[in-house]
């Protein structure tokens, strides 16, 4: 059970409405201290929302958000002080040069003169800009930007960083670069990343929330969503009301999926944890004189259980906004 | 305020590192110089009503500069954030909305007051080219330059709340020019539709009107609270759309 200081986001049925759509509809979730989460879903499906209104950009229609303790529309500046937030589009000022945007970013997030140089130092180490410190920005390449948005995130030493997208557009390299990065900075720290990159969300992440219309699809460690969706599946040669009538007498039978298939089998499908072994299973058919076949783990890889999660119903439309017939 | 210096410096530093400052300045210092060398050679030649202090500006050519010189001062200042997403890092980091936009419009205003600037010497230097006519008396220059001043800051702050309004600078600035060209129209418009209900509202805000008065010598405690207490309004209209954009 983490301590409650230690839960830097507490996101409480977050709803947030636009003119012609609903983006997000009762979104709740917390993060502790040194996690990382992975924000996942379709595009749409309102990561990006999530991220600009936990970091005060866009304020919620309803629901509560608490970031490091305090709530952000309450206290918008002091949140705001605790939060590195880097937008898709990595948005910064072309004619700048590298130092000149970090130092200035540095001097409105309120740091003094012997702290911002020591703090530029550090950032600069640490997204390796310094071939390109004294470079205009919009002369940089996609990836010096992407460190450049990053070194912002991190100059005034936030609690919480928000990332949307930081690995789109990188090269291999430089996708690891960041990828070590981020690794490194979760230490003392939240850190929320939404990505489409589902094998970068699998690797970095403690959890995943995915999202699928506005709605949350799962929320979990990637290892315990993909152990949940593991399932004990088998063809038997029965009709499918007698397997039905027999699923009482078989281990974790109660949550079996059943479904006829064209040539009169019937497709018995068992959760992974609690299922029999298959030779339970075997012998359960055995007892009833059923023939199996395609006796198998199903176990998804985690892009498949992403699809799965993610082809729901879309999101719902502002009922206050239809026109009426 | 801590945000207000360092907004500020980057403001100013944008206007030089891009060269707007320089392309406004090089047309603006054209067509005000152009403007007095006209009026100093023809009061040289002949005698007219009023001084050079007052026929400068009063003339079609200061009013085209100002109408000129604002939009392409103002245009940017939100429309261009907007455009590139970068009013999304910046309205995330730790600064208020009157930071933002009191830097924008002070930034705006600086570079505004430092275009007028060299027009203070134009006198000595119609006087040192040989030009015949007197020198205005440093009070009139002085009250001129604060109804330039005053105008100035109340034609930026519209031009300011034009640029909050869109993500496309060229939209802002004709938006700007629109308007601003209705204000100043606004007394012709009561007369040519023949508004009489209005004409006592028009004549109360007309700019022509105040700046004559300026060029004069007359400080009219009313038009200075006025144009103070318009500008102060348009720039607090100006942070509570920008805070609205949240809520949107």
């Amino acid at each position: 059970m983490p301590l409650s200081n230690d839960i830097l986001i507490r996101v409480n049925n977050l709803t947030r409405r636009f003119a012609r759509c609903e983006a997000l509809a009762a979104v709740s979730f917390e993060a502790v201290r040194g996690e990382i989460i992975g924000l996942l879903g379709p595009n749409g499906s309102g990561k990006t929302t999530t991220l600009r209104i936990l970091s005060g950009y866009l304020a919620p229609t309803c629901g509560e958000v608490e970031m490091a303790g305090m709530d952000i529309t309450a206290h918008s500046l002091d949140v705001r002080k605790k939060i590195g937030y880097l937008p898709e589009s990595v948005p910064l000022y072309p004619e700048m040069k590298v130092e000149e945007y970090l130092l200035f970013r540095g001097r409105i997030k309120g740091l003094k003169k012997t702290r911002l140089f020591s703090r530029l130092r550090d950032v600069v180490d640490q997204c390796g800009l310094g071939e390109v410190l004294h470079r205009t920005i919009g002369n940089l390449s996609r990836g010096f930007r992407q460190r450049t948005g990053l070194a912002d995130c991190l100059i005034h030493e936030p609690e919480i960083l928000l990332l949307d997208e930081p690995l789109v557009g990188l090269d291999a390299a430089q996708t690891h670069l960041i990828r070590e990065l981020l690794l490194d900075l979760r230490e003392g720290r939240t850190l929320l990343f939404s990505t489409h990159m589902l094998c970068e969300a699998e690797r970095l992440s403690n959890r995943v929330l995915i999202l699928n219309g506005g709605r949350t699809a799962a929320l979990d460690a990637p290892d315990a969503l993909l152990r949940a969706a593991r399932r004990l599946q088998a063809d038997i040669q029965a009709p499918l009301g007698d397997v039905k009538n027999a699923l009482e007498s078989l281990e974790g039978g109660r949550e079996a999926r059943l479904s006829e298939k064209d040539d009169g089998w019937t497709r018995l499908s068992l959760p992974a944890d609690g299922a029999p072994l298959p030779a339970g299973l075997e012998e359960w058919a055995a007892r009833r004189q059923w023939p199996l076949r395609n006796l198998a783990y199903d176990a998804p890889t985690f892009d498949e259980l992403f699809l799965r999660l993610t082809t729901l119903p879309p999101k719902v439309r502002n009922p206050k906004r239809r026109k009426s017939p | 305020m801590r945000a207000f210096f360092p907004l500020l410096r980057r403001e100013i530093g944008f206007y030089f590192r891009t060269s707007i400052a320089y392309v406004v300045g090089v047309f603006f210092l054209l067509i005000t110089g152009f403007s007095f060398w006209f009026l100093a050679v023809r009061l040289s030649q002949q005698a007219m009503d009023g001084d050079i202090a007052h026929i400068f500006f009063t003339s079609f050519w200061f009013w085209l500069s100002m109408l000129i010189v604002t939009p392409l001062l103002t245009m940017r200042l939100f429309a261009e954030e907007n455009r590139m997403g970068t009013i999304e890092t910046l309205m995330t980091a730790p600064v208020t909305e009157n930071e933002v936009v009191l830097a924008k419009f002070t930034s705006a205003y600086l570079v505004f007051l430092l275009l007028w600037l060299p027009t203070l010497a134009y006198p000595l230097l119609g006087k040192a080219c040989g030009g015949q006519f007197p020198v205005p008396p440093l009070s009139l220059v002085a009250s001129s330059q604060l109804g330039v001043a005053l105008i100035g800051a109340f034609f930026l702050s519209v031009g300011l709340l034009c640029s909050i309004l869109t993500r496309h600078q060229v939209v802002a600035a004709m938006v700007c020019l629109a308007v601003l060209g209705l204000w100043l129209s606004s007394s012709l418009i009561t007369i040519q539709f023949q508004l009489e209900a209005a004409e006592p509202l028009a004549h109360f805000i007309a700019a022509p009107r105040h700046m004559r008065d300026f060029a004069t010598g007359i400080l009219d405690s009313r038009t200075i609270v006025w144009y103070f207490s318009a500008t102060v309004l348009l720039l607090f209209t100006a942070t509570r759309i920008l805070e609205a954009h949240r809520l949107r």
